[in-house]
């Protein structure tokens, strides 16, 4: 008698799942409990755009292994062909707009498709040209983005608030699909790029879709984040959306959560707003370098970021175990 | 033809400073297979220190040149032996070391916004406004003298890999490290010293470029991306083939003010170097290293 295969293990696990509509849930109903500020309020909705952002950015440079230096060039598309629509006589419905943005960014990843036979550091850096190309050219192309001077959307503080609402609607979608794409089939494929193209084009992996693929998807989801920034901060100027600065925010919130992981970007993002806030307000002439030894201090020590620390320190307690299985869901 | 005579020598002179700037990113690269991310911020840190010099003691920005080297490749040792070398070597290090020294960066850039603020500031001498007549159009002083440091430059760092034992190590490195341990050559001194002498021909690079331009704390990301653009065009087969790129790269520039508004010639070398990358994706640096 031949032996049963092995059942492939499911998705999500039932828990995972429970717990996972538990917490959205929770944040969900967390303004009508707890009376948040308007500052805090706002604070929470920029976590959730920048958690779905990590993430999205996490698609490319944590499973397929392609550090993007340029996701601001997404960012800043999203967000002004949103603005625009929402600029139009009649003004579009804002979620089209955010859609339409991400579209729209997600058409432009397609373009970077030269750049993808890239590998390693040979990507970052063309990354970093092809961000840099499209800062200029859009802070030039002044009927579109308003040039040096800012864009400013109609104010609606109720809309702001509401903001929390989509911004945790998008994360809640984000999060969900990093789970998908990281247990399936898609999942395992991607891995397998990033571990070795050429290997993986052998075993049938079609690397040069999957990249593409991932590549729009990622650059979509940083384009609608993008619209719900535009609608948050209702001025937009191309030099920041489209800054070099904003790029970097992508990798350093992933890198110092934890490279790949679903965990890690998560709770990066979340430590690197309410770091920027803390130090923007506080120490401003010590941003740039904190970052700087962060990166560094991450780099050198624990290269799995936050995840990392995580995992060590609950190894440290006697629960290896528990913590190698959670650091191979994460 | 006045006009086109004019271009041709604006290239030319800014082609120096570009080969400059490339060559310490391209002998890290060659050797380390480290791409130095940090190479802005170093030569940030050069134009500063020809700053201070000037203004503190008056010295003259080119006879601070031999300060700016000698500092700059002290903290170039200091990147390598505290920072670089403890990162896995080759694919594995790319994005490791591609953050490491990114962080380095950020500490560089704001180190300058402590100490001297982000106001831009320039280097001004009592011959800074002055030019001499070549070939019917005025050419800055300053401007002939970077060119032709460059040029020196280019020839020692020529004779240096070439003629010396020190460079025939540095090759032999670059070739192949496990053969130098085998064959005596101390492999991890060799890193140490390469990555010091790429960082002093980027502090040299930048008191050079602050002789011609201002600068502020950001200086270096446009520099970093054009040295790019350069160590990926010429290779590193010979010293002489960063000079033929930089000049490639000078000509693009120079010549898409004819036909770009301004603001966008900066984006001409971006475009550049995203060309090139896709066109050479086979290896960046073409095959052959400081051979």
């Amino acid at each position: 008698m031949r032996p049963r295969p092995p059942r492939p293990p499911a998705l999500v696990q039932p828990r995972t799942a429970l717990a996972f509509t538990a917490a959205v849930a929770a944040l969900a109903a967390a303004p009508f409990v707890l009376r948040l500020s308007p500052y805090t309020h706002n604070l929470v909705t920029l976590t959730f755009l920048m958690v779905s952002g990590a993430l999205a950015w996490n698609w490319m440079g944590g499973y397929v292994g392609q550090v993007s230096f340029g996701h601001a060039a997404m960012f800043g598309l999203g967000g002004f062909v949103a603005a625009r629509l929402m600029l139009l006589e009649p003004p579009s419905p804002a979620p089209l707009a955010w859609l339409v943005g991400g579209l729209a960014a997600g058409v432009f990843a397609l373009g970077a498709h030269p750049t993808l036979r890239l590998r390693g550091p040979y990507f970052s850096i063309a990354t970093i040209g092809l961000g840099e190309a499209a800062r200029l050219v859009f802070t030039y192309w002044e009927n579109f983005t308003g040039g040096s001077s800012v864009l400013s959307l109609p104010i609606d503080v109720d809309a702001k608030i509401r903001l929390y609402w989509w911004g945790l609607g998008l994360m809640a979608i984000v999060i969900a699909a990093s789970f998908v794409i990281r247990r399936s089939t898609l999942g395992l494929q991607l891995l397998a790029i990033k571990a070795d193209v050429d290997a993986a084009g052998d075993a049938g992996v079609n690397a040069t879709f999957y990249q593409d693929l991932v590549f729009v998807l990622s650059g979509a989801v940083v384009g609608i984040t993008g619209g719900l920034y535009a609608s948050y901060f209702s001025f937009i100027e191309p030099n920041d959306m489209f800054g070099f600065d904003r790029s970097i925010g992508f990798v350093l919130m992933s890198v110092i959560g934890g490279v790949g992981t679903i965990f890690g970007p998560v709770l990066g993002a979340i430590v690197f707003v309410l770091l920027r806030q803390f130090l923007l307000a506080s120490y401003p002439q010590l941003y740039l370098g904190l970052y700087g030894l962060l990166l560094i201090f991450i780099i050198l020590f624990e290269p799995l970021g936050l995840s990392g620390l995580a995992i060590r320190v609950a190894r440290r307690f006697g629960r290896g175990h528990r913590a190698a299985a959670k650091a191979s869901i994460a | 033809m006045a006009r086109l005579v004019d271009l041709i020598l604006s290239s030319v002179l800014l082609a120096g400073l570009y080969a400059t700037m490339a060559y310490g990113l391209g002998l890290i690269y060659g050797v380390l297979r480290v791409v130095n991310l940090a190479h802005g911020g170093v030569i940030m840190a050069g134009a500063y220190l020809g700053w201070v010099l000037h203004k503190a003691f008056g010295l003259d920005p080119y006879l601070s040149i031999p300060v700016v080297i000698a500092v700059t490749f002290g903290l170039g040792v200091v990147m390598y032996r505290l920072l670089v070398r403890h990162l896995p070597r080759g694919a594995a290090g790319g994005p490791a070391s591609l953050l490491l020294l990114f962080g380095v960066w950020l500490v560089l850039r704001n180190a300058a916004y402590l100490l001297f603020s982000g106001n831009d500031q320039s280097v001004r001498t009592t011959y800074s406004t002055r030019a001499v007549p070549i070939l019917g159009s005025y050419v800055s002083v300053n401007r002939l003298a970077v060119l032709a440091i460059a040029l020196v430059t280019s020839v020692l760092l020529h004779l240096l890999l070439k003629r010396t034992y020190l460079g025939r190590a540095i090759r032999a490195v670059a070739q192949n490290p496990d053969s130098c341990t085998l064959v005596g050559v101390d492999v991890e001194r060799i890193y140490t010293i390469t990555f010091g002498i790429g960082s002093a021909l980027a502090g040299l690079a930048g008191v050079l470029s602050a002789t011609i331009f201002s600068f502020n704390p950001a200086f270096g990301s446009g520099e970093l991306l054009k040295s790019f653009v350069v160590v990926v065009l010429g290779g590193l087969g010979s010293v002489f083939g960063v000079g033929v790129a930089a000049l490639i790269l000078a000509v693009v520039e120079v010549f898409a003010i004819l036909i770009l508004p301004s603001y966008l010639t900066a984006a001409v070398g971006f475009v550049l170097l995203v060309l090139v990358l896709v066109a050479r994706p086979g290896g960046l640096f073409g095959q052959r290293v400081l051979g």
